[in-house]
């Protein structure tokens, strides 16, 4: 069965709904995919439902610079459980306006979410995404009772990077001793530089996040230590020999996505180490399916499964 | 982090609840464990609520004899897809009349369903078990239309033992040229006889499904075979080298189950040979807690996956 052959009908139309281009400048002209990723997004934000859910862009002092964050509230008073979301984009493109995802928590979860614009690759590696989430989750928590959050109740998730993030930055965390969390969301996570299995060779697509464009993305991410023993596990969460003490885990992917078995892998860990842990693994989805033909079947499932996997957390 | 400590807090009261006895019995006098089952089984049987299907119990001819069999069926129009059902036991106990299964899936899905009264072991090896169930689908198909089931919408599905064999059926079926397969649906499949894996080494808690009656029940259903490297694929899935050419699949296990890695792993290997697979695995659930806690939210979320996964399939 060839890789094409193998997604879900309902999807398979859309591999191809962006040029080649968009991941080659990901790759090679980092600016220019920011450009062009900006360009798209502010299509997808122009068509968006309207909403009742309030957004607000700001910023907070940060260890080295001040961190932009985009707040979305849903109407309403009462106290609610946080997500701090980390958006996707290979950590070298995405700004924290992620407002088509951001939206659908804050009204499906009904919990105020909180976007993180950390700074990215190639500029910066990967301690300085990490140091900005880690940052805005502090904040956060400190802001509880002037954001109308339950302390108890807040997550960290993301999608594909941002899930990578989240990984890393519950790592971090817990090595830290920073704030209890209820729950790490990780929609296929970037979280292993090697790509040594099957899904991270077979999945080699131009047009979607492929085997190539993720090594010369992670190069970007590591900066030196790419390609070394010695690769910080809050840069690849893969690399963490000990995945104790972690909050509960949602792993989410596709068998289409190049990061399926760096994903199953993690996620088998982690019930391993006793991390409570839920896994789906949906048919015939590649990256980041979900959010480009939302009215699949399987886009429905996936999605229903994340949302309802968060509002079972902090809802 | 201890074993009744990762289990979800609804059902780790039941832990306690099973006798320790029955296990013992699985592996050390299967008669016993059979007798004990009975009892128990009339006090189920009795205890089910009103149905409208339709329950019927029939012999079809077998190589070696009559195969005793049960048949389902939904008050609903045909033609009607329809379930091979294998039921579970350790391939040592348990009979056809599953009936919370058999009525589940005819009442969720609509579909007819006929569960196999298969040989069990030590009487028998897997080459009498494999026997029957195929000899149990080729009549089904041979027989569609008196049954009512379209022969195109035909899966075949089981829980535990039964899962394990719906998994070699499907490899003796692809290398015997038997009836096309719409699906195979493997809810805590047990695949492999070794249980060298993490969660095959942590699951020893002696009221349920544990390492030690496990390696019993698959000496008994190997004779000779158990532990070589000569075991048949027919009896262990997992012993399989080609994975490819099987019907779709859907795999579902919990993390506090003894066949968590070797269920995952399988399921890995499907996607890895283009066979489409969803894989779904639930926290803090150990094996069959579905079934004995039905009201929990993991539990009704577990036959909610299994149920609407063959639905999709076949419905």
């Amino acid at each position: 069965m060839t890789f094409l052959e193998s997604l879900d009908p309902e999807v398979a139309h859309a591999i191809d709904a962006y040029p080649a281009e968009r991941y080659i400048a990901v790759g090679e002209d980092p600016p220019r995919a920011r450009a062009m990723t900006e360009a798209i997004n502010s299509v997808m934000r122009a068509n968006l439902p309207p909403t009742d859910v309030a957004i607000e862009e700001k910023t907070i002092p940060g260890p080295d610079c001040a961190i932009p964050l985009a707040i979305y509230r849903p109407p309403g008073s009462t106290t609610r459980g946080a997500l701090l979301w980390l958006h996707g984009g290979g950590y070298i493109v995405g700004v924290e306006r992620d407002d088509a995802r951001c939206i659908e928590f804050a009204e499906v979860v009904g919990c105020v979410v909180v976007s993180v614009g950390y700074r990215l690759a190639p500029e910066y590696t990967y301690m300085a995404a990490i140091s900005d989430s880690y940052a805005a989750l502090n904040w956060l928590t400190g802001q509880a009772d002037a954001l109308g959050i339950e302390p108890g109740r807040i997550a960290i998730g993301g999608g594909s990077a941002g899930g990578g993030l989240a990984a890393g930055l519950a790592l971090y965390n817990r090595d830290q001793g920073g704030p209890p969390l209820a729950l790490q969301l990780l929609i296929y996570p970037m979280l292993d530089d090697l790509h040594d299995n099957p899904a991270g060779h077979a999945v080699t697509h131009p047009t979607i996040w492929n085997r190539d464009v993720s090594f010369k993305a992670w190069r970007m991410y590591l900066g030196a230590e790419y390609g070394t023993e010695r690769v910080s596990p809050y840069a690849a969460a893969a690399r963490a020999t000990d995945l104790s003490g972690l909050p509960p885990a949602f792993v989410s992917v596709g068998t289409a996505d190049l990061f399926r078995d760096d994903n199953i892998d993690y996620a088998q860990r982690l019930m391993a180490a006793g991390t409570p842990t839920q896994l789906q693994v949906y048919p015939g989805m590649f990256h980041g399916a979900e959010m480009l033909v939302p009215e699949a079947a399987q886009s429905l499932r996936m999605r229903r499964g994340y949302l309802d996997a968060v509002k079972r957390a902090i809802g | 982090m201890a074993f009744v400590d990762r289990v979800d807090p609804e059902l780790a009261p039941v832990l306690e609840l099973f006798p320790a006895e029955l296990m013992t019995l699985i592996g050390d006098d299967p008669p016993a464990a059979r007798a004990l089952l009975a009892g128990l089984l009339e006090e189920m049987l009795k205890n089910m609520p009103p149905t409208d299907v339709t329950i019927e119990e029939r012999g079809i001819p077998g190589a070696d004899g009559e195969i005793p069999i049960v048949i389902y069926q939904p008050p609903t129009p045909v033609p009607r897809p329809g379930l091979l059902l294998m039921h579970g036991g350790g391939y040592i106990v348990g009979t056809a009349r599953e009936d919370i299964n058999g009525i589940g899936y005819a009442e969720h899905v609509g579909c007819t369903v006929v569960s196999v009264d298969y040989r069990l072991a030590p009487e028998h090896s897997y080459k009498e078990a494999i026997a029957d169930c195929f000899a149990g689908l080729n009549w089904m198909v041979d027989n569609a239309s008196e049954l009512g089931v379209d022969p195109k919408r035909i899966a075949i599905g089981g829980g535990s033992a039964g899962g394990g064999l719906t998994a070699a059926l499907a490899l003796y079926s692809r290398d015997h040229a038997g009836p096309e397969l719409a699906f195979q649906l493997l809810v805590y499949p047990m695949l492999d006889d070794r249980h060298e894996t993490p969660s095959g080494y942590e699951v020893t808690h002696p009221n349920m499904w544990h390492r030690d009656v496990s390696l019993k029940a698959w000496k008994m259903y190997l004779g000779d075979e158990r532990g070589s490297e000569s075991v048949s694929p027919y009896a262990a899935p997992a012993r399989a080298e080609d994975l490819s050419g099987l019907p779709p699949a859907y795999v579902i296990v919990g993390t506090e189950d003894l066949f968590r890695d070797e269920d995952i792993d399988y399921a890995q290997r499907l996607m890895a040979a283009g066979v489409p697979t969803e894989l779904q695995v639930i926290p803090g659930m150990f094996h069959g807690g579905e079934t004995f806690v039905p009201l929990a939210a993991v539990s009704q979320q577990m036959r909610q996956g299994y149920m609407d996964a063959l639905k999709r399939a076949i419905g």
